[in-house]
């Protein structure tokens, strides 16, 4: 069964003027102690969509359809229910390890705030538990650690501390929005081996959103590629590598240098702004396999194969050629 | 021919004068030396904090060093006259990483093209038009852009524009800072495409910075790897991506995550990173190879002596196991 099953879920924006539609009929489910992968480009709405699951949209955005999460409906569930599961059952990190601590509370009290809050733990418990924590996300010498402020540990140690605040509880879910992204490449690697190791440790699934697919295809076994808000292909990682079905997948492959003399072959255009999509699939206006049908409607997933799904029309043409 | 040379260059910051103690010195920039050979391009990778933007800056006078000189031509730039410097400003431009920070927002494309071109009193005033319509063809730009603001492109077109104002004065050498971090991969691969045609087209070299290894193996011909300041490997690309002599270059190439499209292996098991504990504040740098607390191949004379950058096998490294002091 899956742990979590989004199934067409909406994300509007209001606005002065129009609605603006962020997210459209989107699918997807994440097994048990799996790691899917979001990729797209910045305002595809991958973040947003993370948001919306952990019920923490902006005011001004709502969102419609259902995610279900241990069977539970998270968009019509009441408000403290949800809050009992944020952090607990659920928990999130973020891109920003420097604005997303606390800078005036020790990070041995941020992580023991957690504790006492879902787990009802004595403080002094709780503040033992916090060095088991850090020694757990393997921050060296943890018992002076835990006194010390944000200012005093560098980034990767920061997102170390993230990361250990989110498992405090044995969240069954985590999602993590862009964790390596303001990381140097050796410390993103560091943290990518500390997620895959907690995954297998205690068993979570994780939702993993980036713009790197290098990371996707080292780390997630399955993916979804968004654009302009839609899903545009579904499939487990070494399909996605391996046989690519959409044309905006492979735009994406063709833009990664591989190497020297390999020719680069770049998506034309630009990323349309969400109030001037175009009318029937979403990437007709910067697809080179684009036909007269694909301005009219837009397509649905198609089945490539067993788990494999791409929304475009002629995904059966569309190939990967080197 | 060489067109750029750097010696010795050295760029400390000093700070924390006052209640608490002498003052800390920074050493962003602790002695390096290279040369740019004409029509190449020479990459500089390394993790944020290395001093790479600082020499970018130093190498373009935009700073003053603590130490070392920079040729242009044969030229001591630091040693340059008002009418001198003028000129090597013409012949030297910048491309920075944030095309939304680096242009005027109260400007026109047109403006902002068109400003080099007067300030070095380039063609006459009535054919400007004609030539910044010209150069942003060179960028893949129409002339109806010219009377547009920033505010209305987007990050990637921005980029171009950047471009284009640094082309204007048809510079000998572009230093390019982060040109691609702001954009998203498939606006990267554009830019990238277009640095490749500028580079073939106008034979202007460039001096790259960058910590994307994709990115750098992709476009340059030369790379030098800086830690803590240093330069630690310099070499040609190919070279060096084939095989890296380094440590800390081993480090950075294992850290990448790869990408192969058509013949992927699925992962298996958890990859372990290689790279062991972070660098250093640079307030600090270790004893002995600045490199040496996170090296997993450090040995007797790391902790003790600074290993110097030395030729083998046809690059440069500063290794004591490529040139062991005892």
């Amino acid at each position: 069964m899956s742990l979590l099953e989004v199934r067409g879920l909406d994300i509007t924006f209001r606005s002065d003027t129009l609605p603006v539609t962020a997210v459209s009929g989107l699918d997807l489910e994440i097994a048990e102690s799996e790691i899917f992968g979001l990729a797209g480009e910045s305002g595809c709405g991958k973040s947003i969509t993370a948001l919306s699951i952990m019920g923490l949209l902006p005011p001004n955005a709502s969102a419609s359809g259902s995610i279900l999460f241990k069977g539970m409906d998270l968009l019509t569930l009441d408000k403290e229910s949800k809050r009992r599961l944020r952090g607990k059952e659920m928990s999130m990190i973020f891109q920003e390890p420097m604005t997303s601590l606390n800078p005036v509370l020790t990070i041995g009290y941020q992580l023991a705030e957690v504790l006492f809050t879902h787990l009802d733990m004595s403080k002094r418990d709780a503040m033992d538990k916090a060095v088991e924590l850090l020694k757990a996300v393997r921050i060296p010498s943890p018992e002076i650690r835990v006194k010390e402020y944000p200012h005093q540990m560098s980034g990767g140690m920061r997102q170390r501390v993230m990361i250990a605040m989110a498992v405090a509880c044995g969240p069954s879910l985590l999602i993590a929005d862009e964790p390596t992204t303001a990381l140097d490449v050796t410390i993103q690697a560091q943290i990518l081996e500390l997620i895959e190791r907690l995954r297998e440790e205690r068993k979570m699934s994780i939702l993993f959103i980036t713009h790197d697919l290098g990371i996707i295809a080292e780390n997630a076994s399955r993916v979804g590629i968004m654009y302009a808000g839609r899903l545009v292909e579904l499939a487990d990682t070494a399909d996605i590598f391996n046989d690519p079905r959409h044309p905006y997948t492979i735009g994406l492959l063709g833009s990664i240098p591989k190497g020297k003399g390999t020719q680069l072959r770049p998506i034309p255009g630009n990323v349309p702004r969400m109030q001037d999509l175009p009318e029937g699939c979403k990437y007709e206006n910067r697809c080179s396999y684009a036909i007269s049908a694909c301005r009219t409607a837009e397509p649905f997933m198609y089945k490539v194969s067993e788990g494999h799904f791409a929304r475009c029309i002629r995904t059966d043409e569309v190939r990967w050629n080197s | 021919m060489e067109l750029l040379r750097v010696e010795a260059l050295k760029k400390y910051f000093f700070s924390g004068k006052g209640f608490s103690g002498p003052d800390k010195v920074l050493k962003a920039v602790d002695g390096v030396d290279f040369a740019l050979e004409k029509d190449s391009v020479l990459a500089l990778v390394g993790e944020s904090g290395c001093g790479k933007s600082t020499l970018a800056r130093l190498v373009l006078r935009l700073t003053t060093p603590t130490g070392g000189r920079v040729f242009f031509k044969g030229q001591d730039v630091f040693a340059m006259g008002r009418e001198e410097l003028k000129s090597f400003r013409k012949s030297a431009q910048i491309v920075f990483q944030d095309p939304f920070a680096s242009l005027n927002p109260r400007r026109t494309v047109y403006d902002t093209i068109s400003e080099p071109l007067i300030i070095h009193k380039i063609g006459k005033r009535q054919d400007h038009k004609d030539v910044v319509a010209e150069i942003l063809r060179t960028v893949g730009m129409g002339p109806e852009v010219m009377t547009r603001y920033p505010h209305e492109f987007s990050g990637g077109q921005r980029q171009r524009i950047c471009i284009a104002r640094a082309l204007a004065v048809s510079p000998e050498i572009i230093v390019a800072d982060e040109p691609l971090s702001a954009l998203d991969v498939s606006i990267q691969a554009q830019i990238i495409n277009l640095l490749m045609e500028l580079k073939k087209s106008t034979g202007i070299s460039f001096l790259f910075i960058s910590h994307d290894l994709r990115v750098v193996h992709y476009l340059s011909d030369m790379v030098g790897v800086m830690y803590l300041g240093r330069i630690v490997e310099h070499a040609k690309a190919d070279d060096l991506f084939a095989r890296p002599f380094h440590p800390y270059t081993e480090m950075l190439l294992a850290s990448a995550p790869k990408i192969s499209v058509g013949d992927m292996k699925k992962p298996e098991g958890i990859r372990v990173a290689s790279a062991g504990g972070e660098a250093p504040s640079p307030f600090n740098i270790p004893s002995g190879c600045p490199f040496h607390p996170r090296c997993p191949k450090r040995f007797g004379p790391c902790d003790r002596v600074v290993p110097k950058l030395r030729e083998s096998e046809g690059r440069l490294v500063s290794c004591h196991l490529w040139h062991n002091p005892e």
